[in-house]
């Protein structure tokens, strides 16, 4: 067996235009994956102790349904393999679109899929170290910030939001640097991401060995950004 | 005097457990009533009650002319007029000692920081920790952090103070520096004040009323000095011969 180090410069080029795609890919869906993290993490809490005062009137029956909502979406996809979820979303979505509503010209892009793929993975999950993080607040602060007299909104912002924040980043970091290594799953629907283009320099030259250990270098680089920005972050925060 | 706070027939329950059982109790302005009783008691609710982090589950509240149940902005109105020092303190951990203190003052009332941080630091300067404004409360002695949640609570400017045993998670050698910040509160400002504790020291030399609560009811009330010295009911006098003195 021969090691060609010149294997490896030759397919840099194209390994780093996978590489660019798994960046957008990852970025793009982890902050829609945050935004929808944060509301069904606070929605499958919406209306308990853990979010200041019990609701009255409309807002119980409102509560509720918000409480099984994200519930059903978090339970829906943790439950199912992201590699079934792509594929729904890329060939059988559009055909649902097309026959349900009659527009023949629905097509779905496979990085858009991958996209939202990955928003509503990540979410998910992330839902869940909102949830975890919220809730593990301790109730006399809340009760503190209630007893001033603060509305729902400031309590949140000012007192449960802050402590929670701080709680989150480690298991933050975890989903962040799980969902980059999801995007190598797209290589199913067609994204020319790193894994991708790996694949095609392989089936080309056959050079397995230098391929393949590039292409989990380049990913071990990429994570290891990851983990050192949330470790920024974390370090810049207060410590208390 | 007028009544600040009515109670009329409360009864408080957690899911089939009745906890408070047809409390009539009234405070009128200016006065500082003490609360004491074993723990289980109920004593502890029935201040909660007062600012509706309990909801009592019948009879009538009557807080500052405001009627419980109320809908959240009245409650909300209810609870800048009555402040709450709690056991455990519960210092925001990510805020300093002088944004602990200029928080209610800010978010609550609306003030701009530039006007609730003197405030925020005059309140400091008066629990005798001005010193201390820039420590986070993990800094603190458990005192300290007493005090500044004393400080917390009164920056809301509320006509009303409720404190929930706020000597009892703390070591001996620091009760007295509460007591006193206490103390002060009472006399100076005239603060009408519910304070639930077992410090009997405390009431018998600022407390306008004592009240004896056990098993979710008031067995006795009166004038401190008169209802520890003759004490009519057999539990009294157990739960009498159990505290300590201070």
């Amino acid at each position: 067996m021969d090691f060609e180090f010149s294997v490896i410069v030759e397919s840099l080029p194209m390994l780093f235009e996978g590489a660019k795609l798994t960046w957008v890919i990852t970025l793009a869906g982890i902050g829609g994956g945050m935004v929808i993290g944060i509301l069904a993490g606070l929605g499958r809490i919406a209306g308990t102790p853990y979010l200041g005062d019990e609701p009255h009137g409309i807002f119980i029956p409102v509560s509720v349904l918000t409480r099984y909502l994200s519930a059903g979406f978090v339970e829906g996809i943790r439950g199912t393999p992201i590699i079934v979820q792509a594929m729904f979303l890329y060939f059988a979505f559009p055909m649902l679109v097309r026959a349900l509503f009659t527009i023949d010209q629905f097509r779905m892009e496979a990085l858009t899929a991958a996209v939202i793929t990955i928003m509503i993975n990540a979410g998910a999950y992330i839902a869940e170290i909102v949830r975890g993080s919220v809730i593990s607040v301790h109730k006399g602060l809340i009760e503190a910030g209630l007893s001033l007299g603060i509305s729902r909104f400031q309590l949140i912002a000012h007192v449960i939001g802050p402590i929670a924040i701080r709680r989150m980043i480690p298991p933050l970091g975890n989903q962040f640097i799980i969902s980059l290594k999801d995007t190598s799953l797209f290589i199913v629907i067609g994204v020319g991401e790193l894994t991708r283009q790996g694949q095609e320099i392989m089936a080309s030259n056959f050079r397995a060995l230098e391929i393949w250990l590039t292409v989990a270098i380049i990913y071990l680089l990429m994570t290891s950004v990851l983990a050192m920005t949330l470790r920024h972050f974390e370090r810049k925060m207060k410590i208390f | 005097m007028s009544n600040i706070i009515e109670m009329k027939n409360i009864c408080k329950s957690f899911g089939r457990t009745e906890v408070l059982h047809n409390i009539d109790f009234a405070v009128a302005e200016g006065e500082v009533v003490v609360i004491i009783g074993p723990s289980g008691s109920g004593k502890s609710t029935l201040i909660r009650c007062i600012n509706c982090l309990e909801m009592i589950s019948s009879g009538e509240l009557i807080v500052d002319t405001i009627r419980i149940p109320a809908e959240q902005s009245r409650i909300r109105q209810i609870r800048l007029e009555v402040g709450m020092v709690f056991q455990q303190f519960n210092l925001f951990p990510h805020m300093s000692a002088l944004e602990n203190v200029a928080f209610g003052p800010r978010k609550a009332r609306g003030m701009k920081v530039s006007e609730a941080e003197p405030v925020a630091l005059d309140l400091l300067d008066k629990v005798g920790l001005a010193d201390f404004k820039d420590k986070l409360p993990g800094q603190l002695s458990g005192g300290q952090q007493q005090r500044v949640a004393i400080a917390r609570a009164l920056a809301v400017n509320p006509r009303v103070m409720l404190f929930d045993e706020p000597t009892s998670a703390l070591d001996p050698e620091m009760i007295g520096e509460v007591l006193d910040v206490m103390k002060n509160i009472a006399k100076d400002s005239g603060m009408t004040m519910v304070v639930v504790t077992h410090e009997m020291g405390f009431a018998s030399q600022v407390g306008d009323r004592l009240i004896f609560m056990d098993d979710g009811r008031i067995i006795e009330e009166g004038k401190p000095g008169e209802v520890m010295k003759n004490p009519t009911s057999d539990r009294l006098k157990d739960f009498l011969s159990h505290v300590k003195h201070h």
